[in-house]
């Protein structure tokens, strides 16, 4: 079966630091892909190899079979692939709702350019996405006024408003309380099911890896360390004193 | 005492509106593309020069005057339609992000070029047709004979402002442009097609200069020069607001409209010079404009 994303032979590096180093990995419908690894290891710079923030110096990424590797970001999250950001990339200043009706929509039509931005149609798909995600409460408050867990799922829900057959997330539970942590993965989780979205996300707290991800990929310096099912992968000794810090 | 405050108040607002016309353009390309339009006379101009031949037309054929306002509106929609797309994507797409000095000489140039397109294309003839003054007639007002078309342009004026205010907040282009505003990369991460905003927005403010230019002509007519003397007073009406301010813009409108009519009346010899006193005053206090900030970025 062809891989959703599929990226070949990725090199990229940052004032002579290798962030990815011939790296090839692929990731399949359905599945919700790990990565996990040393900070500075190059995680991040997938997601940006992947949504068209950074370009490889060689190599290429293929999103159902066709070559994005030079097409900017907003080519890429036209095609399918939405982003969600270690730190949340949010209209500060405007409503949790006007978020949401702006990333509905931002793809359509130069023909109704002039038309309303708000409509019912608009709004209530809006509501149903917060629903989903738990925000449904919050929908009048500026996204600014915010709690940092909430604004991370509203970054997720602007990024699912798109529609993405493909979602990147950075980090979805950094900078969120303990107490936080598992309720937006599980409404993350519950949201990604009910839309048959498949997902790759970058993370370091590794009890959320082992228990939501059906994949994970080791990153260090630049290569894959070691790849498999989070039961297997954290059995091994590097990956351990590697990224775990387990002697 | 009424017999001078009513014929005032009306000039003020009549001239505050053919200054809002001048100005309001370049305050919104400035607000949501960044870029100071040096350039921004010479489209108000070129307004001026599509109506005036358009109406001469009209009128040489001897077809109904009453055309000649869908002329005046038309010239602004053909000037914004060709040129607008024309220049952002040759000229301005080059300026964004860059210092504002590699924008104010790309833009002069595009200025320079403008200028001696429309002598080419114009002539350096001046060109004038009154047809929509006289459709309108007057009226007579606290005791004094009043144009009409004034109070047809503080009425454009108006419906500007409130047009530009819905669009903004309402409109699915509003929005977008507001957003793009607020944080570029956020807007193109979402799928929002920032080059589409850029051209719409570069186009709409194209437009607005040209309305007023078309708008200007039936009371003024147009000559070569009439470019660099808008630019002058947009940058003046834009600073004293605040850049990219449009409320800022309608209020800087009214105040360098009121400031040139006292002139006119009390001190005639001070007429040109009152627009850029008021800016001055203004500048003293306020540095950043009455409406502007330091660090806010608002539309």
């Amino acid at each position: 079966m062809q891989p959703i994303l599929e990226a070949k032979d990725l090199h990229v590096a940052f004032n002579g630091v290798k962030a990815a180093d011939g790296v090839s990995l692929s990731i399949h419908d359905g599945e919700f892909l790990a990565i996990i690894g040393p900070n500075g290891s190059g995680k991040t710079t997938v997601l940006n190899l992947c949504t068209g923030y950074v370009r490889p110096k060689s190599g290429s990424v293929h999103l159902d079979g066709q070559d994005i590797t030079r097409l900017a970001p907003r080519a890429i999250a036209r095609l399918g692939v939405a982003r969600a950001f270690q730190i949340p990339q949010l209209f500060s200043d405007q409503r949790v709702i006007d978020n949401m009706m702006l990333s509905l929509a931002a793809k359509d039509g130069l023909w109704t350019m002039m038309r309303p931005l708000e409509t019912e149609a608009r709004r209530a798909e809006a509501e149903a996405l917060l629903g989903l995600v738990g925000l449904a409460d919050d929908k009048n408050r500026i996204s600014n006024t915010l709690p940092e867990g909430h604004r991370k799922l509203l970054d997720i829900a602007v990024a699912l408003a798109l529609k993405p057959r493909l979602l990147l997330l950075d980090e979805p539970t950094s900078g969120v309380s303990a107490l936080e942590r598992f309720p937006l993965m599980e409404a993350l989780m519950g949201a990604l099911r009910q839309r048959q979205i498949t997902a790759l996300f970058v993370e370091h707290d590794m009890d959320v890896v082992a228990r939501y991800a059906n994949r994970v990929l080791v990153w260090n310096a630049g290569n894959i360390m070691a790849e498999g099912h989070p039961d297997e992968v954290f059995k091994d000794q590097r990956v351990l004193q590697s990224v775990v810090g387990v002697a | 005492m009424s017999n001078t405050v009513i014929p005032l108040l009306l000039d003020s607002l009549a001239s505050a509106a053919l200054i809002f016309f001048a100005a309001v353009g370049l305050t919104l390309v400035f607000s949501v593309l960044r870029v100071l339009n040096v350039a921004h006379g010479s489209l108000y101009s070129i307004g001026a020069y599509v109506a005036a031949s358009i109406c001469l037309f009209i009128a040489s054929r001897q077809l109904s005057p009453y055309l000649s306002f869908v002329a005046l509106l038309f010239s602004a929609v053909f000037v914004a339609a060709i040129l607008g797309p024309l220049i952002e994507r040759t000229l301005i797409r080059w300026t964004y992000g860059k210092s504002e000095a590699v924008q104010i000489l790309i833009t002069f140039g595009l200025f320079l070029m403008l200028e001696d397109l429309q002598r080419m294309v114009f002539g350096v003839q001046s060109l004038y047709e009154d047809a929509p003054v006289r459709l309108l007639g007057t009226s007579q007002i606290g005791g004094v004979v009043y144009l009409n078309y004034q109070i047809f342009l503080i009425g454009m004026a108006v419906l500007v402002v409130i047009g530009l205010r819905m669009l903004i907040r309402h409109t699915r282009l509003g929005r977008l442009i507001t957003a793009v505003v607020a944080d570029r990369e956020m807007a193109q991460s979402i799928g929002i097609d920032t080059n589409r905003i850029f051209i719409l927005a570069f186009s709409l403010g194209v437009f607005l200069a040209a309305l007023g230019g078309a708008l200007a002509m039936p009371t003024s007519g147009v000559a070569p020069g009439l470019g660099a003397d808008t630019m002058v007073l947009a940058f003046a009406v834009a600073a004293i607001g605040g850049l990219g301010q449009i409320e800022g813009a309608a209020v800087a409108a009214l105040i360098v409209g009121l400031a040139r009519v006292l002139a006119i009346y009390f001190v005639p010899s001070l007429d040109a010079v009152a627009p850029y006193a008021a800016m001055l005053v203004v500048l003293l206090i306020r540095p950043y404009g009455l409406f502007g900030a330091v660090t806010a970025r608002r539309i």
